[in-house]
């Protein structure tokens, strides 16, 4: 078992399913769920193995190589298990669309090339699959046409900006230490002086940040989450934008190394605490915007951002708790985002609609979705019992234990935030009343439910057993050298505060059925319709009758003035101002030969100028 | 072992009494300031009895399912909150988890109403969740420093402290996290001035309009719940706790008389208004104490 095996099966796996897809379309999808099931099963057997190969010697004299340890194990299996299930939900979200062979070749491209980035062992290896990852990406979200394509637009050239930046990183990486291999790097770094380390950082932290959407690298986010189609939408969301997660933790634990990454600078003006300060910045505000959406994706996409604020607040931190808190969100997230958007998505493929204001009363029609949001919601808010919740709860702890209540407060306030646009999202889509046109629809396809199925037990086995991904995730902060915690199979002991999620569970189990028995023995409850409510003697509608438009209203009228995105008018401001200028240089160029006579004249005059005044020549 | 297993009942049981105790408490005194003779004080319980042999409506799973995870999530808070020496499960996650789970109780009341399709619940839901932000904002920042100036973010720690050198609200800067709280503990409550959500004029009580029968029996009884835990946390956090459950409830009575006597003559807010006063005082107050507390 080796690791170019499974990166052979992986890009040769999807250029396999386009072309028998040419043939015929039942080969086509049995092949694609057939190689990302292999992906997932390849992977799950490499637990715990520690691999490093070299595999290629041909790219200017330096090695290309692959290695595999915990850290990017953890990476690769929710790679792969995100993956394989938005292929096996795509099967009938795509079926009647067009270029179907080549939705699901970008697919399993941009899959492979999210292994590719976490097995890869050097930073060459690692750019190219990188780029691989981020141009199989735009063609996917430009895929509907229409506003998505200016949404690609966007995202690609934001994604340019970043490799640009990450190219500048690694040529000056190569030319002071001439290697890239990542495990020779990080010895001989510590040698350097603090003010390289820090252009390093910074030059990586450009790549990583417009990636992972930190504010103020966010604004490709929104519109490239709304627009790409819903299973890709889960991808993008759960994992693709984790590689920026994936490579801030690479170079700031495996390159830099915890140590240097925290002596860097002092006080408030330290890398450490600037970079915390935007992961806290990048919680609070995406989170208020998301209040005020009434695109079901919209929503979601900023409240992406906002969540990877968290990641990023945690990981720069730079404790055991904080990093473990870090880890485990990321992998929280992978699921339950993947998941709301794999729902939404069910919700738009039967109802062709996204529009919170115009959708209500679902839940009766689709249930298995209204239990997966719900399971999804409760995670994102961090309700007990779920995933999310062990991984927040590590977060605060530790940013009140290290003294930092403002930093903790952000991270509160904005899970606040998140209470009241999740109920939002679940109240106008599910909860309320059924408008009379969505009467008969019916619920979503079998290959719809299953992948929902198994995120929202997921969420909750991980919410409830916490130390089985704990586990690993001690490992790797073993390895980036952190102490041990002490992790057992239902949560976290310490001295300061232990978290015990059985006792939690039982106990909400146990009180839940004395009432629920209560319940039954009182009186019976009548069920009525949907419009057999008390309207305090007033007339009824008929239609919809519901209040689900500008659900948050006052909040809304009084926020607002303050939500103006700036960030992304300021980056408008500069494209539409590069295109003048450019228009002007453009005039340059008049295409008559006397105008190219007279620059050369004046130029040459120029030069006579200046030898004759200052004589340089 | 078994002193545990009695202190996981007991201590619900308790909770239930005090808190509608303190329903029936709270009309009787209203009515005194109104000039009112007032209902008997057992009223609450006459009328909970009452309502579970009655007839009532359902709007489907999620209206039933939702208010049972409401009340069982409160329920779950009692037993995670110290009272007197009582404090059945509280060494399992301390206050994060208390503040986390004081949350399945109105997302299960949101869900169940949701469920509802009623205009006035939504309405009454969207408000009760702004408000609920609004005083969130105070209400973390003083959380945030009681944590930060014991160290700790366990809650019997915070209480034990308390007892060895005397009670947070009479300290230093943590005195202005208290009068805070104090000054948010009727919004968190929902009652007069913040009874916006549960406006029984302008949108019929809001999230419980559609619930009849047992299902207002249970509203009830989670209402009482929720009573009774702002209020300990109240004490726990401020006032030392108690070094019996009876000294405990003795001071949480004084918190509650002292806050209904304060609220009962004010008018309703508007919720922006409610909002602007939330994020102005008590805000202020809280992160003064908060800073003086790092310092």
């Amino acid at each position: 078992m080796s690791l170019e095996i499974l990166l052979i099966i992986a890009f040769g796996g999807a250029l396999l399913t386009y072309l028998l897809g040419k043939t015929s379309e039942k080969i086509r999808d049995f092949l694609a769920v057939v190689i990302s099931l292999s992906l997932v099963a390849f992977v799950a057997c490499l637990y715990s193995k520690s691999l490093e190969k070299t595999f290629y010697f041909g790219f200017f004299g330096l090695g290309l190589v692959l290695r595999l340890n915990m850290f990017s194990w953890l990476f690769a299996i929710t790679i792969a298990v995100v993956g394989a299930l938005s292929i096996i939900f795509s099967l009938s979200y795509i079926r009647a669309r067009e270029k179907t062979d080549f939705y699901f070749l970008m697919m399993l491209l941009v899959n492979a090339a999210m292994l590719g980035i976490v097995l890869a062992g050097d930073l060459v290896s690692f750019y190219i699959f990188w780029e691989i990852m981020s141009w199989s990406a735009f063609l996917l979200i430009s895929y509907n046409r229409g506003p998505a394509l200016a949404a690609g637009m966007k995202y690609i050239i934001m994604s340019i900006i970043g490799s640009v930046s990450f190219l500048v990183g690694m040529l000056s990486l190569y030319v002071s230490f001439g290697t890239l291999n990542i495990t020779q790097i990080a010895p001989v770094i510590t040698s350097a002086s603090s003010g390289y380390i820090l252009f390093i950082l910074i030059a990586f932290s450009i790549a990583f940040g417009i990636k992972n959407a930190v504010l103020p690298f966010h604004t490709w986010l929104p519109d490239a989450h709304s627009e790409a189609p819903a299973p890709f939408s889960a991808v993008l969301s759960g994992i693709l934008i984790k590689m920026g997660t994936y490579g801030f933790l690479l170079i700031l634990y495996v390159i830099v190394g915890l140590k240097l990454f925290l002596s860097l600078g002092s006080g408030i003006f330290s890398f450490h605490s600037v970079l915390c300060f935007l992961g806290a910045v990048t919680i609070i505000i995406p989170t208020f915007i998301a209040m005020l959406q009434t695109d079901a994706k919209r929503l979601l996409a900023w409240s992406t951002v906002g969540q990877a604020g968290y990641i990023i607040l945690a990981i720069a931190f730079g404790t055991n708790l904080a990093l473990a808190g870090g880890i485990f969100h990321f992998f929280n997230h992978a699921l339950f985002k993947a998941l709301l958007f794999l729902a939404i998505g069910a919700v738009e493929f039967r109802t062709q609609t996204r529009d919170l204001d115009s959708l209500g009363g679902l839940a009766k029609k689709m249930p298995i979705v209204f239990i997966a949001t719900l399971v999804g919601v409760c995670a994102l808010i961090g309700v007990p019992l779920t995933s999310g919740f062990v991984s927040k709860w590590l977060i605060y702890k530790t940013l009140i234990l290290e003294a930092s209540p403002f930093l903790a407060f952000f991270a509160l306030a904005g899970t606040w935030g998140t209470i009241l646009y999740s109920y939002k999202l679940i109240h106008n889509v599910f909860l309320g009343q059924l408008p009379e046109k969505y009467k008969d629809i019916r619920k979503s396809p079998f290959s719809m439910q299953l992948p929902m199925i198994v995120l929202s037990l997921a969420i909750l086995v991980f919410g409830i057993l916490p130390g089985i991904p704990l586990k690993v995730i001690n490992a790797i902060g073993i390895s980036f050298g952190f102490e041990s915690l002490n992790v057992t199979l239902w949560g976290i002991a310490s001295e300061t505060g232990t978290l015990n999620t059985i006792n939690i569970f039982s106990a909400v189990v146990v009180a839940a059925l004395l009432i629920w028995v209560l319940f039954r023995l009182s009186a019976k409850s009548v069920p009525v319709a949907q419009d057999d409510s008390y309207a305090a003697g007033a007339h009824t509608p008929v239609d919809k009758y519901n209040y689900t438009a500008e659900f948050y209203n006052p909040l809304y009228r009084m926020i607002k003035p303050f939500l103006r995105d700036v960030i992304d008018e300021f980056y408008y401001w500069i494209g539409s101002s590069m295109q003048t200028l450019s228009d002007r240089v453009r005039r340059v160029y008049a295409g008559d030969v006397g105008y190219y006579v007279m620059y050369i004249i004046l130029f040459l005059a120029f030069l006579i100028f200046v030898q004759l005044k200052w004589k340089p020549w | 072992m078994v002193a545990k297993v009695m202190q996981i009942i007991l201590s619900p049981v308790l909770a239930l009494v005090v808190g509608v105790f303190f329903l029936g408490l709270a009309r009787k005194i209203m009515a005194r300031i109104h000039w009112r003779y007032g209902p008997p004080l057992v009223q609450p319980v006459i009328d909970m009895i009452r309502l579970f042999y009655q007839k009532s409506v359902s709007h489907g799973s999620v209206f039933d399912l939702g208010l049972i995870l409401s009340l069982a999530g409160s329920i779950v808070v009692v037993l995670f909150l110290p009272f007197g020496q009582m404090c059945p499960l509280s060494n399992s996650g301390g206050l994060l988890v208390i503040l986390y789970i004081m949350l399945l109780a109105p997302l299960g009341l949101a869900l169940s109403g949701g469920q509802g399709a009623n205009p006035n619940i939504s309405i009454g839901i969207s408000r009760k969740l702004i408000l609920s932000l609004g005083y969130e904002v105070p209400l973390l920042l003083v959380l945030l420093a009681v944590m930060t100036h014991y160290k700790t973010i366990s809650i019997i720690e915070v209480v034990k402290i308390q007892q060895s050198t005397g009670w947070s609200i009479i300290s230093f800067p943590l005195f202005l996290s208290g009068l805070s709280y104090f000054l948010i503990l009727p919004a968190i409550l929902g009652i007069r001035p913040f009874d916006i959500s549960s406006a029984l004029q302008e949108i019929s009580s809001g999230p419980i309009v559609e619930y009849g029968g047992k299902y207002l029996a249970l509203v009830t009884i989670e209402h009482a719940f929720a009573l009774f835990i702002s209020i300990a946390l109240f004490v726990n956090l401020f006032l030392g706790g108690g070094a019996n459950p009876l000294i405990f409830f003795a001071k949480m009575l004084v918190v509650f008389v002292l806050g209904l006597c304060i609220n009962a003559v004010f008018p309703r807010f508007r919720i922006e208004q409610a909002i602007k006063y939330l994020w102005k005082w008590p805000t202020l107050l809280a992160f003064l104490g908060l800073i003086i507390t790092l310092m």
